[in-house]
């Protein structure tokens, strides 16, 4: 029986460029905090070791200070930690593994998979691991090697990969897919008791046997990713195999493909829905506008997104579906009979237009009730 | 506001004065010099603007200047609805005191009057307006500033017909224009906050491209790395193949270089084997050479002899021959001279005969010429007497031809007697024997009158009738035409006439026939030669016979003769023949000779010389074979052969062993591996430097984090992108809402300003011409004047001109506004630059403008104004 901790595609040096300069710095911070966390959970969890499967960082070229903090948070991580490269960090000529600041600072009990002989990690463990070392590969690395491999007679073998398998890549004719029935087919024969994969960013179990899976990224990287921020405490004996999900990230991606925006109620509700978000300063939030606004709740509505990016981590919006159309109500107040109403007039004939003015001809409007606003 | 009455006491050097002013139209104040006009306006403006308490300057200016007392001021005025009077004293006891008699009478004093007289003029007048327009002494040549006046702006809007501005919306502009500038320059180019925003975006997507290719560049390097290292990896391998190549390749090498040596050697020996085989060949060459070239020469000697005996024989032929030819030559010569002789002799014969019968032509032409000459003669004698030519004839036979037609009409019509005989019988007609013969008929015509006679026994006479003596008539003058046709001709009758014609024609036959005959027998020869020839061969012919010699015999005749000629000249011809046939052989004889001579000649110093070789030749052998005897020499050339054969064997077994090397595959394929093991050794030298090169760039760039970077550059660039939209989507929001609102500002502005401009520009029309336009500013004054066709500046206009055109601005504008808060125009000392005629006009201008509003003149010098009309006038001082 063996535990580890399964985790991988930890992406450091990644950035968003969402993020302003301050929020990119704690993002990638709680990315090198994640690493502790980990290290945490494996000293909790008992593992006898750590498998970080590909992506350990975002690309072999990496900043030095990257490098630098990756090591000082691995170094306080207290079981051995297997580093697979992946197809950010493959084991090509520039690898970041080779680089003279990871090969003087590493820690000894950290290692890099440099190819795909298997080896002890502790009594009756070995690890077979598949590095990739170029950004490309051609074929499915991991058929070929475990296929290769004789079968376990007594002790259990873990094999680390990175990539997509053939049942969920979107691309089925990919060669370096990795081959599911391949991969259970391995288990099946004691070949490997276990199959710990990255690439895929959330966690995901693989096949029908339990003993494949992905562990997912420990804190999260985009919108799309289903469950990020976990890391699996696998528990592999010859006959069973036990995960526990344990989260660990502190960012949230949130996205609403679809926010409803036609009144100030609206408005207001959409205020208080970001009011009542947790952990703020870790949220991501990308908003899709729908509807039609006023000039006056427009602005509003500019004003209420100012205020949200000040301090939520980061706020994207969409407003390709969002009419802004001028109002009687909008220049009501402004009380001009002279030029400037006429000016008003000939502006709103020009929103109206569908011509790209149009666009110009609402944010002279908008500018002008402003203006207008400061005068009264 | 309408001035009404303006009484001022203790202010400045006035002690007392009051002026009552025209309700409607011009006032004019004149006075001399310090005799208070001025203070007038300066009065009302310090009435309304400071309490009586007031301690400004312009108040304290006013106190009296020798006297302690206040000054005062007191206004009685109309504005709007109001009626009022207004009293002021300051400085020294201070009053203030309203008194409103309409709408409703009401009065204040004190501070509340003040504040009370401040409302009635605010809400009634526009009091900027009204200071505006006031021209105070010396500030005439200026423009009044028109342009934030209420009472002004509401008239031109009330005139424009549109909506009153509010008054913030210039205010609104204003923000709109400062808007418009934080973007973008008064000509519409950009701003620095738009050209840096643009250049940082430039500089940071520049970044970005760069740090992309920079990183392109590493993943070049990356992949070169690993096709670099697969490739020292091949290379090496490839060397250490090729250097075991090129060892094997040395070792054979060796072995062949020495087997070459062996086959030198051995070629060594052979060439000097031969070449001693050589020299031996040729030592007997030269001894067979000798003998042969002995022999040879002896044989020729010996054929000379031969040759020499036979060409003498030969010689002594040829001159027999000669002599021969010679005596043929000479025979043929003597035949050929007797023929020639006899030849000429025939010929002179044959001459003779000729000459002779030549002779006797020529005598014959002669005579033929002769006679033919004297028979022409004769007929130039006939023809010179008869006249008788063909014209002539032809007249008489007419004659003659008219004369019997004229007897046949004349038988024909007369009766006619016809005589039948019954037997022989004799008669008389006429007188005229006549015999009539037994049945004979005799018919006679009775032209007139015939009669017969038998004689004896009847005479009868037969008359014609009248008709027939017409026709007896004309055969008469026929006869008589006959007979002088015939008397002309010469003749007798048409018969004689016939027969004259005929010698006639003969005649000039004869004369023709002459020159045929002379032709005929002249034939080329002149008469005198003809005559020449006969008498010379006359002489010569009869005495040849005589002259020749006696043989051979003299021919019978020409025929013999000739064919005497012909035998001689055969005879010659043969001889000559003969002869030229014995010239021929003789001189072929004789060049025989001469050739055949020659030769013998020739043949004998050959021999001689061939002797002398021979002897030569013969004594070289002799002491050649005493040295070194010929079968020695064959002796020699045999054993130089064997030992070439010896060596031959020697060299062939060596060339064998080399061959069985392969000395030049071995060769090719050595120089090939230490080639290809060069190349490699570069190639891999190359890569190794290469994949150094690369390894230093992949550790120095690799370690740069330009992930990092570019990762930044991007963000930046990203956010430098969305801020420049987001930049330029303002400026575009802020121009377009400028130009809109500048636009509509401008059109309401063209709108409301061209009552004004109306009205300046007619009451201008009265001092220029219709021509006359101007252009107002913003703020309402003219910028510019046009008339004629050019258009100048207002700052470029005269003294004069500016001063009328500020005065007719301030006048047009008193009269827009004096329908609803309008201002009286206080005009103090104005016109000074003014020449005398156009005074004339701006007097017109003035009281057209007086119509409308209320005007005040000011003036020192009353002429000035001498032409404004009616006006009341109010005399100071």
């Amino acid at each position: 029986m063996t535990r580890f901790l399964h985790t991988g595609d930890w992406q450091l040096g990644m950035t968003r460029h969402f993020f302003s300069e301050g929020v990119q710095e704690r993002y990638t911070q709680s990315r090198f905090d994640a690493i502790r966390s980990l290290g945490r959970v494996a000293e909790e969890e008992a593992c006898q070791f750590m498998v970080v499967c590909g992506d350990v960082f975002e690309s072999n070229l990496v900043d030095r200070k990257t490098v630098s903090r990756a090591i000082e948070a691995l170094k306080g991580v207290t079981v051995p930690v297997y580093l697979l490269p992946g197809n950010h960090d493959p084991l090509n000529a520039a690898s970041v593994y080779r680089s003279a600041i990871f090969l003087d600072r590493k820690p000894d009990h950290v290692h890099v998979i440099e190819d795909a002989a298997p080896f002890s990690v502790a009594e009756g463990v070995e690890i077979v691991g598949i590095p990739w070392t170029s950004k490309r590969l051609v074929q499915d690395l991991v058929a070929s090697t475990v296929g290769q491999l004789e079968p376990v007679l007594d002790g259990i073998r873990i094999c680390v990969a990175h990539g997509m398998v053939d049942s969920l890549s979107p691309d089925r004719s990919d060669p370096a897919a990795i081959s599911l029935h391949a991969a259970e087919d391995a288990i099946s024969r004691n070949r490997i008791h276990y199959l710990a994969l990255g690439d895929r960013h959330s966690l995901t179990e693989v096949g029908a046997s339990g003993r494949i899976a992905y562990a997912g990224t420990p804190e999260p990287t985009d919108y799309n990713e289903v469950k990020p921020g976990f890391a699996l405490v696998t528990t592999v004996t010859r006959e069973t195999v036990e995960t526990k999900a344990i989260s660990v990230c502190r960012w949230k991606f949130l996205e609403r493909r679809q926010v409803d925006l036609n009144t100030k109620e609206d408005i207001d509700s959409l205020r208080s829905w970001i009011d009542d978000l947790e952990g703020k300063e870790r949220t991501v939030l990308k908003l899709r506008f729908v509807g039609t606004l006023s000039l006056s709740l427009h602005a509003a509505l500019e004003e209420l997104v100012s205020d949200a990016r000040e301090v939520l981590g980061a706020v994207q919006t969409r407003s390709k579906h969002l009419a802004v159309i001028p109002e009687d109500t909008d220049f009501d107040d402004l009380g001009f009979s002279g030029f400037a109403s006429r000016t008003v007039q000939q502006l709103r004939e020009q929103v109206g237009r569908a011509d790209p003015d149009s666009i110009a001809a609402r944010d002279a409007l908008a500018l002008l009730v402003r203006l207008a606003g400061r005068e009264r | 506001m309408r001035l009404l009455r303006l009484r001022l006491k203790n202010y400045r050097g006035v002690g007392s004065s009051e002026v009552q002013f025209g309700v409607r139209g011009l006032t004019i104040v004149e006075g001399p010099n310090e005799a208070g006009k001025t203070s007038l306006g300066e009065a009302i403006r310090i009435l309304f603007e400071y309490p009586d308490s007031s301690k400004h300057k312009n108040v304290s200016a006013i106190r009296p200047v020798h006297r302690d007392a206040g000054p005062e001021i007191e206004l009685e005025a109309e504005s709007g609805p109001y009626h009022f009077t207004y009293f002021k004293r300051f400085c020294k006891k201070p009053e203030t005191s309203l008194s409103i008699t309409s709408p409703k009478s009401d009065s204040h004093t004190g501070r509340e009057a003040h504040g009370r007289a401040e409302e009635i003029l605010r809400n009634t007048i526009d009091v900027d307006l009204w200071k505006a327009l006031c021209i105070q002494q010396g500030d005439a040549i200026e423009q009044a500033n028109l342009s934030k006046q209420t009472s002004l702006s509401m008239a031109l809007d009330a005139a424009a017909g549109g909506h009153q501005a509010d008054p913030r919306e210039e205010s609104l502009f204003d923000k709109v224009r400062d808007e418009h500038a934080r973007y973008f320059t008064e000509r519409g180019g950009e701003k620095k906050d738009l050209q840096r925003s643009q250049k940082d975006l430039e500089e940071s997507e520049q970044e970005v491209v760069l740090l992309t290719q920079q990183i392109q560049e590493l993943e070049q390097d990356i992949e070169r790395a690993a096709t670099l290292r697969q490739e020292l990896k091949r290379l090496n391998q490839q060397e250490q193949e090729l250097r075991t190549d090129v060892a094997k390749y040395t070792e054979s090498l060796d072995e062949i270089r020495r087997l070459e040596m062996a086959l030198e050697t051995t070629s060594l020996k052979l060439d000097s084997a031969k070449k001693s085989e050589e020299a031996a060949r040729r030592e007997k060459q030269v001894r067979q050479d000798l003998i042969d070239h002995v022999a040879k020469v002896r044989g020729a000697l010996e054929k000379l002899d031969i040759s020499s005996a036979s060409s003498t024989e030969l010689v002594r032929e040829a001159e027999c021959g000669l002599q021969q030819a010679e005596s043929k030559s000479n025979m043929a010569e003597a035949r050929r001279k007797d023929a020639e002789t006899l030849l000429n002799l025939r010929r002179a014969d044959h001459d003779y005969f000729n000459n002779k019968l030549h002779l006797e032509q020529l005598r014959e032409r002669k005579e033929r010429i002769d006679l033919a000459r004297e028979k022409a003669d004769l007929a130039e004698e006939l023809l010179a007497k008869n006249q008788v030519d063909d014209v002539v004839l032809k007249a008489i036979q007419k004659a003659e031809h008219s004369l019997i037609t004229a007897q046949a009409k004349l038988e024909t019509g007369a009766p006619t007697l016809l005589l039948r005989g019954l037997a022989d019988l004799d008669l008389q007609i006429e007188d005229q024997p006549a015999t009539l013969s037994a049945s004979e008929e005799r018919r006679m015509s009775v032209p007139d009158r015939i009669r017969v006679t038998v004689p004896g026994s009847l005479q009868i006479e037969v008359t014609a009738g009248a008709s027939a003596s017409d026709l007896q008539k004309k055969v008469e003058v026929a006869r008589q035409k006959l007979e002088k046709a015939c008397n002309q001709a010469g003749v007798s009758n048409p018969g004689e006439a016939g027969k004259a014609f005929e010698e006639r024609r003969e005649a000039l036959q004869a004369v023709e026939r002459q020159k045929d005959v002379e032709a005929d027998n002249l034939r080329d020869l002149a008469y005198d030669e003809l005559e020449r020839k006969v008498r010379v061969l006359g002489q010569s012919v009869p005495a040849y016979p005589s002259s020749r010699a006696d043989k051979p015999a003299l021919a019978d005749d020409l025929e013999s003769a000739a064919k005497y000629v012909r035998y001689a000249d055969s005879e010659l011809q043969e001889a000559s023949a003969a002869w030229e046939q014995a010239r021929a052989e003789l001189d072929t004889a004789r060049k025989t000779h001469e050739k055949l001579k020659e030769r013998a000649q020739k043949e004998k110093v050959e021999r001689n010389l061939k002797a002398e070789d021979v002897t030569r030749d013969e004594e070289k052998l002799t002491r050649s074979r005493a040295n070194v005897s010929d079968d020695q020499l064959e002796a020699r050339l045999s054993k130089a052969t064997q030992t070439v054969r010896n060596e031959q064997d020697c060299v062939t077994s060596a060339e064998t062993a080399l061959r069985d090397k392969q000395p030049e595959r071995i060769r090719a394929l050595a120089e090939t591996a230490a080639g290809s093991l060069r190349t490699v050794k570069e190639k891999r030298g190359a890569a190794s430097t290469e994949n150094t090169e690369v390894q230093t760039r992949l550790k120095v760039h690799g370690e740069e984090g330009l992930h990092e970077k570019l990762q930044a550059a991007q963000s930046k660039s990203d956010r430098l992108r969305n801020e420049d939209r987001a930049l330029r989507r303002r400026a575009q929001a802020a121009r377009l809402l400028y130009v809109t609102m500048k636009n509509e500002r401008e059109t309401a502005r063209r709108a409301y300003v061209a009552p004004l401009k109306e009205r300046i520009e007619r009451l201008g029309h009265l001092l220029f011409n219709d021509s006359f336009t101007v252009d107002l500013t913003e703020d309402l004054t003219v910028a510019s004047r046009a008339m004629d066709g050019s258009s100048v500046p207002f700052a470029s206009l005269s003294g004069g001109t500016k001063e009328q055109i500020s005065l007719i601005s301030r006048l047009a504008c008193a009269m827009t506004v004096s329908q609803d808060g309008g201002a009286s125009l206080i005009l103090d000392d104005a016109l000074g630059y003014t020449d005398p005629e156009r005074l004339k006009m701006m007097g017109a201008i003035l009281a057209t403008a007086a119509k409308e509003c209320q005007i005040i003149i000011l003036t020192c010098v009353p002429d000035r104004y001498s032409n404004v009309g009616e006006a009341t006038v109010v005399r100071l001082g």
